[in-house]
């Protein structure tokens, strides 16, 4: 009894500073990772949270005021609205989103002639930044100079230039197009390669089982493409609640401050009014939405019970 | 073979010995870095090349877009990087002294012999519980601008250009008729800043105001507010201005008529310098902006001449505002499109330059700057509701609901301002 005891203990040690030697060595390797997190990330958003709590102007002293910052959202009544507008964006580009790029997932997913040539054409507009698109479309869509109206104009479909940026529907379905034709591509890729994991087999036993296409969409591609679902609708709406550069290089909030989205007012509030740590505040509430969002699109795409 | 490469080599190494040494001592010499708002970019990389030249001490300048300055500034201020002086729109000043992020130069000021002469406007919204913190280094009046090509062409008098509401939108509709590309008028019809440099004079020389002397109340409700709206109104709907006009945040605001197919434009002093030196072709006529049955009035812009609080290199700083201040500096500014802001030698900078300055110049000096520790909130915001409130009047259909809007807006936004 004293000799196992004597003999398994030291084991039991030696075992365990292994462990943890090898945990440490396993830390080390993740240390480069966990540091860029932690200035990148933590650090930036405990600064922002801790500037949320205090008065902080642009320029000058700040002061602590509590949880103020957060009583006066509940009173801004431009942030929801703004929040509204973001809430119906995302929705509208989402679908619109989705409903361009699975066709074209579907069209370049099998090798055909000239494949690797279509695919290049759609995806090519995703590697241009934000706000280079947002410029070249401001021009595209400038009224006495720009492509759209002018051409309309000189091909006799509208008898004067339509300001396409002047009234709130056209202005805010130019900008749809214009996101979707910037963004789609990135979808699609993303939707392709979850195609490309269905197993061939599958659809053909359905296909011998006399399943149509549209049967064989609904009841094979759709279910196994859940999680690749998950990752382009989260991506989507994740990016569309942050929309800001299109809005505020292309129509500067207008018309008439229709198109201001969360994001545009948090920036109006930081650099125009100069209140950064109410800017602050705004974005730790825009940071909680857009988690609890996030967590529910993954709730809804889980993997049902019992389905490998 | 080998050892004349390896003569090369200590040759080149010498060599770059010898650079690496001349650019050491070359860097005894002070740099400064300076920002100027875009408005600048004519006159600003003159003036600070003509200094570089003749100055062992180096200005670096950097040039920032309009609506980009402040927050910029403010960034670099925080992050210890902010540049060591910088010509800041006069109407921030007294924020920007406020927040203590200016260095005091009272006594730099009070010491220089021409002191008194200097701009009022400017000097007076550079100082801050008597200290001052800004100097005048750029000034600008707003003006009307008339292209004579275009007035002879539609048979109306080249020389002579409008002197009230009534004939402005006479001869714009003239100019207009002749149709084309030509139009008769042109006003950037979505942007904050220039309508209250080129449209509130024409409520101020008619006798109103949109906000009271010392900017406690908004008084957007008035008949000559009124009567401005219905003249600008009544050329959008004649068809006398650019469809793109109702969208433009600014960018046209000077191109428009430089284009050379506007008939008559509201704009300012700066446009005098440019059209001369970018657009030599333009023939144009400069004149007041009217009151409803005449007189005229003036908004008195331009920067002040700031410097950071606590860098290293205020003497460089200062001896580039000497040169500023000097009559060659004065006429290169007023060159390339700033008024002098001496007044003791703006006629001598003046004189061999383009009569049409004059007409600026008296301009300036009756001129008014609306006096408000919000402006950017109230005014300049492309989503304030002065931005908003100009687009719905010129072209939507319920001009009573957007004046009564704005006014509530703005006299909220006034009451929630911090008590300075």
């Amino acid at each position: 009894m004293t000799t196992i005891t004597a003999t398994s203990a030291p084991a039991r040690a030696r075992t365990r500073a292994g462990v943890s030697r090898r945990q440490w060595v396993g830390l080390l390797y993740v240390l480069p990772a966990v540091a860029f997190v932690v200035v990148f990330f933590v650090i930036p958003l405990g600064m922002t949270a801790w500037m949320s709590l205090n008065n902080w102007p642009l320029m000058g002293e700040h002061a602590f005021i509590g949880l103020d910052n957060y009583f006066a959202i509940l009173r801004d009544t431009r942030f929801w609205n703004a929040l509204k507008f973001t809430a119906y964006y995302t929705v509208i580009v989402t679908i619109a989103i989705f409903a361009v790029a699975f066709p074209l997932a579907i069209f370049i997913e099998r090798p055909r002639p000239l494949t690797n040539l279509y695919r290049t054409a759609f995806f090519m507009p995703a590697v241009v930044g934000f706000a280079s698109a947002s410029l070249l479309w401001s021009w595209l869509l400038n009224v006495d100079s720009g492509l759209f109206s002018p051409t309309a104009f000189d091909l006799g479909l509208t008898g004067k230039k339509v300001n396409l940026l002047a009234t709130f529907q056209p202005a805010f379905w130019s900008i749809i197009a214009m996101v979707v034709w910037k963004v789609a591509g990135f979808t699609m890729i993303i939707l392709m390669t979850g195609l490309q994991s269905i197993p061939q087999d599958l659809q053909e036993a359905a296909v011998i089982d006399g399943a149509g296409p549209f049967a064989r969409f609904r009841a094979i591609t759709l279910p196994l493409m859940r999680r690749t679902l998950a990752l382009a609708l989260i991506l989507s709406v994740a990016g569309s609640i942050l929309a800001f550069d299109q809005f505020y290089i292309i129509l500067r909030g207008g018309p008439r401050n229709q198109t201001l989205t969360a994001v545009y007012w948090i920036f109006n509030q930081s650099f125009v009014s100069f209140k950064l740590g109410y800017g602050a505040a705004l974005s730790m509430v825009l940071l909680v939405i857009l988690v609890a969002l996030s967590l529910i699109q993954l709730w809804l795409l889980r993997k049902p019970e019992g389905l490998d | 073979m080998r050892r004349n490469t390896v003569k090369t080599l200590i040759a080149k190494l010498a060599l770059a010995a010898a650079v690496i040494g001349g650019g050491l001592q070359a860097a005894s010499a002070e740099t400064a870095n300076i920002w100027v708002r875009a408005d600048g970019s004519n006159f600003m990389p003159r003036i600070v090349d003509a200094f570089n030249k003749a100055h062992k001490d180096q200005i670096k300048l950097d040039i920032i877009p309009n609506a980009e300055i402040i927050p910029k500034y403010g960034a670099a201020a925080a992050g210890g990087t902010a540049p060591d002086a910088l010509s800041l729109d006069l109407i921030y000043t007294p924020s920007f002294a406020a927040a203590g992020q200016l260095e005091d130069i009272t006594d730099w000021a009070k010491s220089l012999p021409y002191f008194s002469s200097l701009s009022p406007a400017h000097v007076k919204t550079g100082t801050h519980k008597g200290r001052i913190y800004g100097l005048p280094f750029s000034a600008d009046s707003s003006v009307l601008i008339w292209n004579k090509k275009l007035f002879k062409q539609a048979g109306l008098d080249p020389e002579k250009g409008p002197t009230n509401w009534a004939e402005i939108e006479a001869d714009a509709e003239k100019v207009n008729a002749l149709g084309g590309d030509i139009k008769g008028f042109y006003f950037s019809g979505n942007c904050g800043g220039c309508n209250i440099f080129t449209f509130t004079p024409l409520i101020w020389a008619s006798g109103g105001d949109i906000l009271s002397e010392d900017g406690s109340k908004a008084t957007l409700d008035s008949p000559q507010l009124r009567g401005a709206i219905d003249l600008y109104r009544s050329m959008v709907k004649k068809g006398m201005v650019p469809e793109g006009a109702q969208t433009d945040t600014g960018a046209n605001f000077f191109a428009a008529f430089a284009g050379g197919k506007i008939g008559i434009s509201p704009s300012g002093a700066f446009a005098i310098g440019a059209l001369n030196t970018q657009y030599p072709d333009i023939d144009y006529g400069i004149t007041f902006l009217p009151g409803k049955d005449g007189g005229w009035s003036s908004f008195a812009g331009g920067d002040n001449f700031v410097v950071t609080k606590g860098t290293k290199k205020v003497a460089v700083v200062k001896e580039f505002l000497d040169f500023a201040y000097s009559l060659e500096g004065q006429t290169i500014l007023a060159k390339y499109g700033s008024l002098p802001v001496r007044g003791d030698i703006a006629k001598e900078a003046l004189k061999d330059l383009d009569p049409r300055y004059q007409v600026a110049a008296e301009a300036m000096a009756k001129g008014r700057t609306p006096y408000t520790v919000v402006f950017n909130d109230l005014i300049n915001s492309a989503n304030g509701p002065w931005t908003q409130m100009v687009n719905e009047v010129f072209f939507g259909d319920d001009v009573d609901g957007a004046i009564s809007n704005a006014q509530e807006t703005m006299q909220s936004i006034i009451d929630q301002a911090p008590q300075k």
